[in-house]
């Protein structure tokens, strides 16, 4: 049985404690609090021409359509997962294939 | 008047609750595209829009409507129509999606808004001039609705486009499927062939429907928490045409920048400003009657309750303050839209959704207008890492 997730085709969520773990870990991030479409794509596109093959590239954001849109743009090039603060704040987690 | 105050409410509620749902963003059904070829807004925005024109197609058959809007046909809508298709890119959102981004706390789209705003008063000014120069020099013919016209009777028109925009969709679905299933197994078969194609595609239209129908059922499992999630762009497509359905039946076609061109007037006559001795405002927009409160006004304000209640239901209602860096693109997307609305007239809800859905000849060249805008402005704007398409 699909689940509605299946359907929307969203990115895994993480939990706050592997959020935050992840977060102080990452590779490189991109502060995109107050930013809208389509700019974190276009920056998730060029951070991820930065960093090296296994990296990882967070985005803070609190545009909601990004938690979608960024990991639909990176395609391929990055397995993404995101977390939800759930007041407006989201972290977008992309792992570079 | 009290009756359509409650219907207003109704309508707007509701469409703005399912416009922040299903993320019922037109920027992105055709820049993403365009730029990634990601069509699930895509699709989102096609469902609408077709299962829209079967029901109104129906109400206007039956005698349920309470009219159409179909200005004159011609260039105005390609111009109109582009200018605004390059505002609402630049700007991150189209006349609706401003709206209810403006709900869930959005202090950019405010000001896109405001400037929106501008666009509807500098046209206003110049709307004499405009009129002999732009107006009566583009405009070829008499609007009208292929409702009115065709022989077919329109609820079985609206399903027979509806069937043939189904058959081509699936006709490119299965030539998608028919490429990566010859690129998989590199094999001399051709699986591809006229009468196939189609099938193929309506068979993976069928078994996406299935799933869509399963994850729904899945979600009514526990529906408060469902609620709480993101939709899938058809749930929010469905929603929002029960909801013009009633607002067709009851008042008229669904449009936004029209209600707040009238606010410009408005808002300026609260200050002082005699609106309605402008011709914009005075004979055009308030036909005459006085500038005052209308009830699609009072529509379009509840939509953007609807969205800020459905966004603070879901969690993701904030008051976001936008960066400096971007305000070129509220200020300079917010007058494209709001001049560009006006140009053609009307915005991506009047001619994409509500047009196309009534069949309206002018808005077929609009849409067409709007959509060219949206191609040229995203390839400007992913210059550097290239559009797909």
């Amino acid at each position: 049985m699909p689940s509605i997730d299946d359907v929307i085709d969203s990115p895994d969520e993480l939990d706050d404690e592997a959020a935050e773990d992840l977060y102080e870990a990452a590779d490189l991030t991109q502060d995109m609090m107050g930013e809208v479409c389509p700019y974190p794509q276009v920056e998730a596109q060029k951070g991820l021409q930065e960093i090296e093959s296994g990296d990882l590239l967070v985005q803070e954001t609190d545009h909601v359509p990004c938690t979608e849109n960024v990991p639909k743009a990176v395609g391929d090039d990055a397995d993404a997962s995101v977390w939800r603060s759930g007041d407006g704040v989201y972290r977008i987690y992309l792992r570079k294939n | 008047m009290v009756s359509q105050l409650a219907i207003a409410a109704v309508v707007g509620l509701g469409i703005g609750a399912c416009l922040q749902k299903g993320r019922f963003c037109f920027v992105n059904a055709f820049r993403d595209l365009f730029a990634y070829k990601d069509t699930r807004v895509t699709k989102g925005v096609i469902a609408a829009v077709l299962v829209t024109m079967v029901f109104w197609g129906t109400a206007y058959q039956l005698g349920y409507y309470q009219g159409f809007w179909t200005p004159g046909w011609g260039l105005t809508g390609l111009v109109g129509g582009f200018v605004f298709g390059i505002g609402m890119t630049y700007a991150g959102g189209c006349a609706s999606g401003t709206l209810y981004r403006a709900g869930e706390g959005y202090v950019q789209y405010w000001i896109t808004l405001l400037f929106m705003g501008v666009g509807y008063v500098a046209f206003t000014a110049a709307f004499p001039t405009l009129q002999s120069t732009y107006f009566a020099s583009l405009t070829f013919g008499e609007g009208v609705s292929l409702f009115e016209i065709s022989p077919v009777p329109a609820g079985l028109l609206a399903i027979g486009v509806a069937a043939v925009a189904t058959l081509v969709y699936a006709t490119v679905l299965g030539r998608e499927h028919a490429d990566t299933a010859e690129r998989a197994t590199a094999a001399s078969a051709r699986p591809a062939t006229i009468v196939g194609t189609p099938i193929v595609g309506l068979q993976r239209l069928a078994a996406g429907t299935r799933a869509y129908a399963a994850g729904v059922r899945d979600a009514w499992a526990d529906p408060v928490a469902a609620s709480k999630r993101p939709w899938d762009p058809r749930s929010a497509a469905l929603g929002i045409s029960v909801f013009a359905l009633l607002w067709f039946t009851s008042v008229s076609i669904v449009g936004i920048t029209g209600p707040e061109a009238r606010w410009s007037g408005y808002l300026l006559s609260l200050v002082g400003v005699d609106a309605g001795s402008f011709t914009y405002w005075g004979s055009v927009l308030f036909r005459g009657a006085g500038v005052g409160l209308t009830v699609d006004m009072v529509m379009i304000t509840f939509l953007v309750v609807g969205a800020g209640l459905a966004a603070y239901w879901s969690g993701d209602f904030s008051l976001r303050m936008p960066r400096k860096r971007r305000l070129p693109n509220a200020v300079l997307g917010g007058f494209a839209m709001g001049a560009g609305s006006r140009l053609a007239p009307g915005c991506n809800i009047g001619n994409i959704y509500s047009g196309l859905a009534e069949l309206s000849v002018h808005s077929f060249i609009a849409t067409i207008g709007i959509v060219a805008g949206v191609y040229v402005m995203t390839h400007w704007i992913y210059r550097e890492v290239g559009c797909a398409i």
